[in-house]
């Protein structure tokens, strides 16, 4: 008898995650076939710093409705090192809880001054910077009155790293009948930004959100 | 007890999370689901015997899965993946990067690509990574049917055999093949776990 890998969850009242989550167990992957799981992505060249400010379509335009806040934070492996040169990417919903995405049919309110998209990629210490605009909550079953909590969407890539995930805020009153924070279980807590004062800013204020990216994913981490 | 000690300096990993319905369409606009062919006007294209694969990613029900973000990545003709610590190797292909992403609207998908060649005792396979609304990411390997090295592969020599078949490429024309992923029930696609391994 082989042994097996996780056995996913289904993310409870989400409808998408019942149709698409594997039944199986995963399997396991053996040593000699390790390595060939781990996607070397190329580097995209010419990422404009003006693609790290969310909170106007670029410097001089007005800036979009609703609380700025600047997010910060530090990429590492599980040892604490730096994963330096990553692209990080993120998107949130406006002060509405609408995404500019074309396939968002919400009828929520748009704002033409917020696209919600956004890139950048960490420095030598692992760290990176966004501004955006907290994000408001959405219903996402009008059949059973279920939230989606307010969050910013994370992906960091680039060399061999993969990590998709969410930053969520403490004490949304719609965090605990998320599909996925529940799912999270205990360890919900390092997916919550910390919130701080930004004094003498123009923020509403700073959320820093440090990202652990676990498993053998970053092998390649220390050639780049 | 020696388990926990070695992890104990560990920091908790960030739990992934869906990928949700709204990913950014701009974010993929610099990536490709064509490996065979070099940008950039460039004459030069990849050795190797250059094929199609049309596939498509379907959910419990049957439907294709709208809006899912595919990854692929493989070894080169020679069996040589593009990787920072064999940047000397001479079989390494110059015009072959083995990396290919693609947002899928519909959840059908041509990938145009080179065959990839055995890697030791590794039969040639493209391993392909899914990031969908619902669930977190999910990841399996494709091989190409009744290819000689896969009786001795050995990823396919963990998975049940009544299950091999449904990571098998099918041949359907000269230079074009097919596949069709399963993300959940009847005929699921076999998948794999990267993080526990």
């Amino acid at each position: 008898m082989t042994k097996l890998g996780r056995q996913i969850e289904i993310g409870p009242t989400d409808n998408t995650s019942n149709e698409r989550t594997p039944r199986n167990r995963l399997h396991l992957i053996p040593d000699a076939a390790r390595a060939s799981f781990v996607p070397w992505a190329p580097r995209i060249q010419g990422l404009d710093p003006a693609e790290a400010d969310l909170t106007r379509l670029a410097p001089g335009r007005p800036r979009a409705e609703g609380d700025p806040i600047k997010v910060t934070g530090k990429v590492m492996d599980e040892f604490g090192r730096p994963i330096r040169n990553s692209i990080i990417e993120i998107w949130n919903a406006n002060k509405f809880g609408r995404y500019s995405h074309i396939e968002d049919h919400s009828g929520l309110q748009l704002d033409p001054n917020f696209l919600g998209l956004g890139r950048t990629v960490s420095n030598d210490q692992g760290e990176y910077e966004f501004w955006t605009i907290r994000p408001g909550a959405y219903l996402a079953r009008p059949d059973i009155n279920r939230w989606r909590p307010k969050h910013i969407h994370f992906s960091i890539r680039g060399g061999s790293s993969r990590l998709i995930t969410q930053m969520y805020f403490d004490g949304d009153e719609h965090n605990d009948t998320d599909p996925m924070r529940i799912l999270m279980g205990d360890n919900f807590h390092v997916n919550i930004g910390k919130e701080y004062e930004t004094p003498d800013e123009d923020f509403d204020s700073g959320y820093q959100f440090d990202i652990v990216i676990g498993g053998k994913n970053p092998t390649f981490f220390e050639n780049i | 007890m020696t388990h926990s000690n070695k992890k104990i300096n560990r920091l908790i990993p960030t739990n992934e999370d869906t990928i949700g319905p709204y990913y950014p369409i701009s974010f993929c606009d610099g990536d490709s689901i064509d490996m065979a062919t070099t940008k950039n006007g460039i004459i030069f294209k990849p050795e190797g015997e250059q094929i199609k694969v049309n596939g498509c990613v379907r959910d419990i029900n049957g439907n294709l899965a709208n809006g899912v973000l595919l990854e692929f990545w493989q070894a080169n003709a020679k069996g040589v993946y593009r990787t920072p610590d064999n940047i000397n190797d001479p079989d390494i292909d110059p015009w072959f990067t083995g990396y290919g992403r693609y947002r899928t609207m519909d959840g059908n998908f041509t990938l145009k690509t080179i065959k990839p060649g055995r890697c030791g005792d590794r039969a040639p396979n493209i391993t392909l990574t899914i990031f969908s609304d619902g669930i977190m990411r999910v990841v399996t390997q494709l091989f190409f049917e009744n290819d000689p090295a896969n009786d001795q592969d050995p990823l396919l020599q963990v998975v049940p055999e009544d299950l091999r078949e449904r990571l098998m490429i099918k041949k359907t024309k000269e230079n074009e093949y097919f596949i069709e992923i399963i993300m959940a029930g009847e005929n699921e696609t076999p998948f794999f776990d990267d993080l526990l391994s």
